[in-house]
């Protein structure tokens, strides 16, 4: 059997097995390098592949994702299709961070406290957005909106949570909801309208607030974990510390999975049926179950008395 | 010495192969594994009383190790951050670079380490009196919460306080409001950073801050 093998995202090959188990020997190669037989997709460590006897009998591995990048190796994403700024997401999956370039007099609206980076020209004004919903759920009530002065100017937004973001373009006709927390940013022309759904999700312990986001322009969000873009055709259900987006056309109904005792009992809690067509975007992490995981840890609240 | 950063961004580490008779100076808890017949040593940082500096004012340990490699063959030592996030690496050559308190994790033996000041504002925005330098000649390595990214600054650039991970020192750095007094206050941007001159600057991506502003309100 001959084998191929993957170093700096090039796969090199075809190596006869008994050439590549002796620079595994003399260590030209790292035992966990990824590797492949010829002809098949099935990457693994080329340790694990040298050992098996023969092609034959290597174990069918069902992920054949590529290895990690390496490290310093930053996703980058810039748009291809409609955008109305010039932008670039760095650092994605793990940490995407956004970076706008603003037009002279232009504005941005921004999620409070997250602006990273900016040049001199852009001056920060602070409204208020969201107000009341938004308060209930221990956001920010307050909005930044960032004019470039006199010139074009940059700005570098950093959300708070770990992970993922996302840009859409709004044509004008399309509405596109909104969990809460989920803001980055967005062009002036995008309307942010909050709308408080916490009663649906009143016993999971979620409070659901969504912005309704209509108009024309840029509008990025963010999430806790990885992106999952589901195009939605009939019924779809999704637990509701998952949402991140949906499109308008989408109808939703929050529901229990299956009757009282599973809500009580599953731990699935509270899900949300969408019905209809349209695009939905879902976090792969609950922030919920992080703040789970971390409140045994916190430290006791100081003693005032 | 060869080296290579992997697992990031997410989650980098350090391996250091260290060729026979070679060292690498570690913050003391940035060891993760080694190999056995390596010699550590811990040595104060830089003498007793630059170490007390070091530690009390520019947030690093009063110890370093000295991972040294008396065997006759090549021998590696992992090294990481504390925090999550990504850890890169500067080449010395002469020059010198300011880091914020706590992202040093390692450095190649002739790498000088100096405190600067960086004023009461600095203090007032909770960055501390003094900046860690490095310079001389050598690999340092570093790391922060989050990506890292590099930027050339030519003239001005605003960076969040809590962002700013390393820079150029020929560069002035001057903490001010991010905006008025109210936007400061009620926007969440506090204090920023202007950075003045021509240089390199590296952010990241990430904040404390903002992590504790996204998990604070779900833990009540």
């Amino acid at each position: 059997m001959n084998i191929m093998i993957r170093r700096d995202g090039e796969v090199n090959g075809p190596y006869p097995l008994e050439q590549v188990k002796d620079l595994i020997a003399n260590g030209t190669l790292s035992p966990d390098e990824p590797a492949c037989v010829e002809g098949s997709e099935q990457w693994m460590p080329v340790g694990e592949l040298t050992g098996a006897p023969a092609a034959a009998d290597v174990p069918p591995v069902i992920a054949s994702e590529p290895v990690a990048a390496p490290a310093g190796d930053i996703e980058t994403y810039t748009p291809t299709g409609h955008h109305e700024h010039e932008f670039r997401i760095e650092c994605k999956p793990d940490y995407g961070y956004l970076t706008v370039q603003v037009p002279a007099d232009q504005t941005l609206k921004v999620e409070a406290a997250a602006m990273a980076t900016m040049t001199t020209n852009m001056q920060m004004k602070t409204k208020i957005g969201g107000g009341f919903t938004r308060m209930l759920s221990g956001e920010s009530i307050f909005i930044n909106e960032y004019t470039a002065q006199g010139g074009a100017g940059e700005i570098g937004i950093a959300p708070g949570s770990p992970g993922d973001m996302a840009h859409v373009h709004l044509g004008g006709s399309e509405e596109i909801y909104l969990q809460s927390s989920g803001y980055v940013a967005s062009g002036m022309n995008v309307n942010l309208d909050w709308k408080w759904q916490g009663c649906r999700g009143f016993f999971s312990g979620e409070s659901l607030i969504l912005m309704r986001c209509t108009g024309q322009g840029d509008l990025w969000f963010n999430t806790y974990g990885a992106i999952i873009e589901i195009p939605v055709d009939g019924d779809y259900v999704v637990d509701t510390g998952y949402i991140v987006a949906f499109t308008g056309g989408l109808h939703y109904n929050v529901e229990s999975v299956g009757g009282l005792k599973s809500l009580f009992f599953s731990g699935e809690g509270l899900v949300c049926r969408f019905r209809g067509q349209g695009k939905l975007w879902i976090q792969t992490r609950h922030p919920g179950a992080f703040a789970n995981w971390t409140w045994p840890f916190r430290p006791p609240p100081p003693n005032n008395d | 010495m060869r080296t290579t950063i992997e697992g990031g961004p997410a989650f980098a580490y350090i391996n250091v192969d260290l060729d026979p008779g070679e060292t690498v100076i570690a913050e003391s808890d940035a060891m993760s594994s080694m190999a056995a017949d390596l010699n550590l040593v811990a040595k104060l940082n830089g003498g007793f009383f630059a170490g007390i500096l070091k530690k009390f004012l520019g947030g690093e340990s009063l110890f370093v190790n000295h991972f040294t490699n008396n065997t006759s063959e090549a021998r590696r030592v992992t090294l990481v951050q504390s925090t999550p996030g990504n850890s890169r690496e500067i080449q010395l050559n002469g020059q010198e670079y300011c880091l914020q308190p706590g992202a040093f994790i390692a450095c190649t033996p002739d790498v000088n380490f100096g405190l600067k000041w960086a004023g009461i504002k600095s203090w007032f925005a909770r960055e501390g009196l003094f900046k860690l330098t490095v310079s001389g000649h050598g690999t340092v390595w570093y790391g922060a919460y989050g990506g890292l990214l590099e930027k050339e600054v030519d003239g001005e650039y605003i960076v969040d306080t809590g962002h700013l991970v390393a820079y150029e020192p020929q560069m002035n750095l001057n903490i001010q409001l991010a905006g008025g007094l109210f936007g400061s206050l009620f926007g969440g941007e506090g204090f920023v950073s202007r950075l003045e001159g021509k240089g390199k600057i590296v952010i990241q991506t990430r904040s404390l801050s903002g992590l504790a502003d996204w998990v604070n309100p779900m833990l009540h």
